[in-house]
C-alpha cells in the first residue's frame, strides 16, 4: 500500500485501541475491518465522525457487501472494500469516485 | 386396559338377609296381604249395608288395595328399599282407617277417623321419597313436616272440639264447634299450602331430569296433582260443594300411581333410561360437575359424590382439589371403585340401597369409567401435541443457531485462509513484477483468480446458509439487501421492528425464495414485499406483475417453506392465475406457543 501513495502510521488490534490511536496519530484515512472483536466497525466509524476532524473512513470484512447491505453506505464511511482486495488503488478510487 | 375387577362395591353388591328372617318376612307380607283384602271387604260390607254401594266407595277400596298390593310386592322384590314399605303403610292407613270409621265405637271410630287423616303425610312421603324411599333434601323432609303438623298436632286439638252428632268422638271432652271449625279451616289450608309445595318440589325435579326419567317419574307427579286436587275439594267442602266426578278421578289417579310405581321400581326402566342418559351425556366430555349432576341422576341419588384419587397426595379429593373421605360401611352410603390396571383412580359414593341394583351400578361405573379414561387420553393426547409443536419449534430455532454457527465458522475460518491466500498471492505477484519467468506471472495470476472465485464461492455459500444482515440489521435491512440483489425492480415495504430469531429466519427465507422465483419463472418488471407487525403474528405479502401460473405444489422451495412454517404454526399460501401474477402470503404467529400443562384424570 505504501507504494500507493499511501503511509500506514498507525495499526490496531481492536476498535478501543483503533480509535485512542486515531486520536493521537490524526491519520488522513482509516481503514477498519467492520469485523472487530471488540466495537462493531460501523460504531467505530461513527464514534471517529463525531470525535473531532474525522478522517476518511474505508471499511473492510472478510464477508462480503451483501452481509451488510445498505449499513455500508448509510453510515459514516467513504465506502467498502472486501479485504482482499484492499490496495492503495482501491482507496483511491473510492477517494476519486464522482 | 381395564380387567374385570376394575368395578367393585366396598360393601357387598347383594345384600343377602338370613334365610329364616326372608322366610319369616315372607309370612308377614302375606298376613298382611290378607288383612288388607279382609279390611277391603269389611268396608265394602259395610257400606252395603247401610245402602246402595257408590262407585266412591269401591273407587275407595281399589286405592287401598292398589297400594297394599303394590307395597308389599316391592317390598318382597326390593327388600332393602323403603319404598315397598312405605307404600303398604300408605295403603294400610287408608283401608284401616275407613274400615275402622264404620264401626260404632266413640274410640274405634275416632282412631279411624285420625288414621285415615294421618294417609295424608305418608302419601307426601311416599311421593316425595320416590324412587330410593328416601328423602333427598331438608325442603322435601320440611314439606312432609307441614303434613305431619297438621294431621297429629292440630288434628288432637281438632278433636278435642269437635261435636260429632253420633256422639262417637272418643277425645271430644271440649265441645266448641266455632273452635272446631277454625282449627278445621287452618288444617286445611296447611294442607292446601303442603300439597303446592309438593307440587312444586316434584315438579322441579320432574323438569330438571331429562326425557326418560321425565316419563318415570310422572306417576308421582300425577299423585302430588291429585293431593292438591283433593285438598283443594276439601276447601270446596268445607264451603258446602261437593264435586263428586273429581273425588272420583283422583281416586283413579290413587288407584293408578302405585301399579305404575310397581313397573318403574321392578323393571328397572328408570334407572336404564337413566343410563342411556349418561352415555350419551358422558360422550360430550363432561365438566367434573355435570359428570357428577349425570351420574346422580342415572343413579336417582341426588346425594353422589365423585372422588378422584389423587397419588401424590395419597388421598381421594373432589374435583375441586378438596379431600374427600370415603363413607365407612353402615353409614346409608356405599362406595363404588373405579380400577385402571388395579390402580385405583376413582370413587363413586352413593348411597348403599343402590347396591341391590348391582348392574345398574356396574353400568353406570363402566360409563364413568369410559369418560374417565377417555378424558385421560385426551390429556395425554393434548399433552403430546403441544410437546410435538414445540419440539418441533425447537428444531427449527436449533436449525437456525446452526446455520449461524456454520456462517461464522466459514467466516472465521475458511473465508479469512482464502483472503490471505489471495493477499499473499497479489504479494507474490507484485514482488516479480515483470522480471520473471512469464509462465510464473501467468499461474500466479490464475491462482489468485481461483482464489478470489473460491473466496465468491465460499461467501455465496455462507449468505445462503445464514445472512449476517439478518441478525444484524434485522428484516427490514435483510430485505432490502436482498431486493437490492434481484433483478427486478423490488419495493421494498417492510418496518424496522425486530422479532424472535427464528420467526425473522423463516420471513427471511419465504421473501428469499419467493423473490428468487419471481427472478426465475415470473418474468415479472417489478416486486412488491410487505411486512406488518400485527399484536401477535406477522403478514408477509410477496407480489409480482408477472405471468403468474406458480403451482405451490411443484419445485420443493416453496413446500420446504411450507413446512418450517407449520413448525412456528404458521401458514403460507400462493395466489398465481396465468397472467394474472403471483401473490405468496405468509402468517407467522410471532408469539411461539409454550407447552401448557395439562391435568390428566
Amino acid at each position: 500500500m505504501a507504494g500507493d501513495g499511501f503511509i500506514v502510521i498507525g495499526e490496531a488490534v481492536d476498535g478501543a485501541s483503533g480509535l485512542a490511536a486515531a486520536q493521537a496519530l490524526q491519520p488522513d484515512f482509516v481503514l477498519l475491518d467492520i469485523g472487530l472483536p471488540d466495537i462493531e466497525g460501523f460504531d467505530v466509524a461513527t464514534a471517529l465522525a463525531i470525535n473531532g476532524p474525522p478522517p476518511w473512513v474505508v471499511l473492510t470484512s472478510s464477508r462480503d457487501a451483501r452481509a451488510y447491505g445498505r449499513r455500508l453506505t448509510n453510515g459514516h464511511a467513504l465506502g467498502f472494500i472486501p479485504k482482499e482486495r484492499i490496495s492503495g488503488a482501491a482507496i483511491r478510487a473510492l477517494v476519486d469516485r464522482p | 386396559m381395564w380387567d374385570d375387577a376394575g368395578i367393585r362395591g366396598r360393601t357387598p353388591l347383594v345384600s343377602t338377609l338370613p334365610a329364616l328372617r326372608s322366610t319369616t318376612l315372607n309370612w308377614v307380607r302375606a298376613l298382611l296381604l290378607i288383612i288388607a283384602g279382609a279390611l277391603g271387604l269389611g268396608m265394602l260390607v259395610g257400606n252395603a249395608q247401610r245402602g246402595p254401594l257408590a262407585l266412591g266407595t269401591v273407587l275407595d277400596v281399589l286405592v287401598g288395595w292398589s297400594f297394599v298390593a303394590c307395597g308389599i310386592f316391592i317390598w318382597a322384590r326390593r327388600p332393602t328399599n323403603r319404598l315397598g314399605p312405605l307404600m303398604t303403610t300408605v295403603g294400610f292407613l287408608w283401608l284401616l282407617g275407613r274400615t275402622m270409621t264404620l264401626v260404632p265405637n266413640p274410640v274405634v271410630y275416632t282412631a279411624g277417623l285420625w288414621l285415615t287423616d294421618l294417609w295424608a303425610p305418608a302419601f307426601a312421603l311416599f311421593l316425595l321419597s320416590f324412587p330410593t324411599g328416601r328423602l333427598g333434601s331438608r325442603a322435601d323432609l320440611a314439606i312432609v313436616g307441614v303434613f305431619l303438623f297438621v294431621t297429629v298436632p292440630l288434628e288432637f286439638l281438632w278433636f278435642l272440639f269437635l261435636v260429632l252428632d253420633s256422639g262417637l268422638n272418643a277425645l271430644g271432652i271440649a265441645p266448641n264447634e266455632s273452635a272446631a271449625h277454625v282449627i278445621d279451616t287452618i288444617q286445611r289450608d296447611l294442607i292446601s299450602l303442603g300439597s303446592v309445595l309438593l307440587v312444586i318440589s316434584l315438579g322441579r325435579r320432574w323438569l330438571r331430569s331429562s326425557g326418560p326419567v321425565r316419563r318415570q317419574m310422572t306417576p308421582v307427579l300425577v299423585g302430588a296433582v291429585a293431593i292438591l286436587l283433593q285438598s283443594a275439594s276439601w276447601i270446596f267442602l268445607s264451603s258446602g260443594t261437593r264435586l263428586e266426578l273429581l273425588d272420583d278421578l283422583i281416586f283413579l289417579a290413587q288407584i293408578a300411581i302405585p301399579i305404575a310405581v310397581l313397573f318403574v321400581i321392578l323393571q328397572g326402566r328408570m334407572a336404564r333410561a337413566g343410563v342411556a342418559d349418561l352415555v350419551v351425556e358422558l360422550g360430550q366430555t363432561p365438566t367434573p360437575a355435570r359428570l357428577r349432576d349425570a351420574l346422580a341422576n342415572a343413579l336417582g341419588d341426588p346425594s353422589l359424590q365423585v372422588a378422584y384419587w389423587a397419588p401424590r397426595e395419597d388421598r381421594f379429593v373432589d374435583a375441586a382439589g378438596e379431600p374427600i373421605v370415603l363413607p365407612e360401611d353402615g353409614t346409608g352410603q356405599a362406595v363404588t371403585m373405579l380400577e385402571r390396571d388395579g390402580i385405583q383412580e376413582a370413587a363413586i359414593i352413593h348411597d348403599a340401597i343402590l347396591l341391590e341394583e348391582p348392574g345398574l351400578i356396574a353400568s353406570v361405573a363402566s360409563a364413568m369409567r369410559l369418560a374417565v379414561e377417555n378424558d385421560r387420553l385426551t390429556g395425554e393426547v393434548e399433552a403430546q401435541l403441544q410437546e410435538v409443536r414445540a419440539s418441533r419449534a425447537r428444531i427449527v430455532e436449533a436449525g437456525d443457531l446452526e446455520r449461524r454457527r456454520i456462517e461464522r465458522d466459514l467466516h472465521d475460518g475458511a473465508q479469512q485462509r482464502l483472503i490471505s491466500l489471495s493477499l499473499e498471492l497479489r504479494v507474490a505477484r507484485s514482488k516479480l513484477g515483470e522480471a520473471g519467468d512469464p509462465e510464473v506471472q501467468r499461474s500466479l495470476d490464475r491462482a489468485a483468480d481461483e482464489a478470489q472465485a473460491a473466496l465468491v464461492e465460499l461467501r455465496d455459500l455462507a449468505l445462503g446458509i445464514h445472512p449476517l444482515i439478518l441478525t444484524e440489521g434485522g428484516l427490514g435491512e435483510a430485505v432490502e439487501s436482498l431486493a437490492d440483489r434481484t433483478s427486478v425492480d423490488v419495493t421494498v415495504d417492510v418496518g424496522s421492528e425486530r422479532y424472535s430469531p427464528t420467526v425473522e429466519g423463516a420471513a427471511y427465507f419465504v421473501i428469499s425464495e419467493a423473490l428468487a422465483n419471481v427472478t426465475k419463472y415470473a418474468n415479472a418488471t417489478k416486486a412488491v414485499v410487505r411486512v406488518r407487525g400485527l399484536a401477535d403474528h406477522m403478514t408477509i405479502e410477496v407480489e409480482d406483475d408477472g405471468i403468474g401460473g406458480a403451482d405451490p405444489r411443484s419445485g420443493s422451495g416453496l413446500r420446504g417453506l411450507a413446512d418450517r412454517l407449520a413448525a412456528l404454526d404458521g401458514t403460507i399460501t400462493v395466489v398465481s392465475p396465468v397472467g394474472g401474477g403471483t401473490k405468496i402470503s405468509a402468517r407467522i404467529p410471532t408469539i411461539q406457543p409454550m407447552p401448557s400443562p395439562v391435568l390428566a384424570l
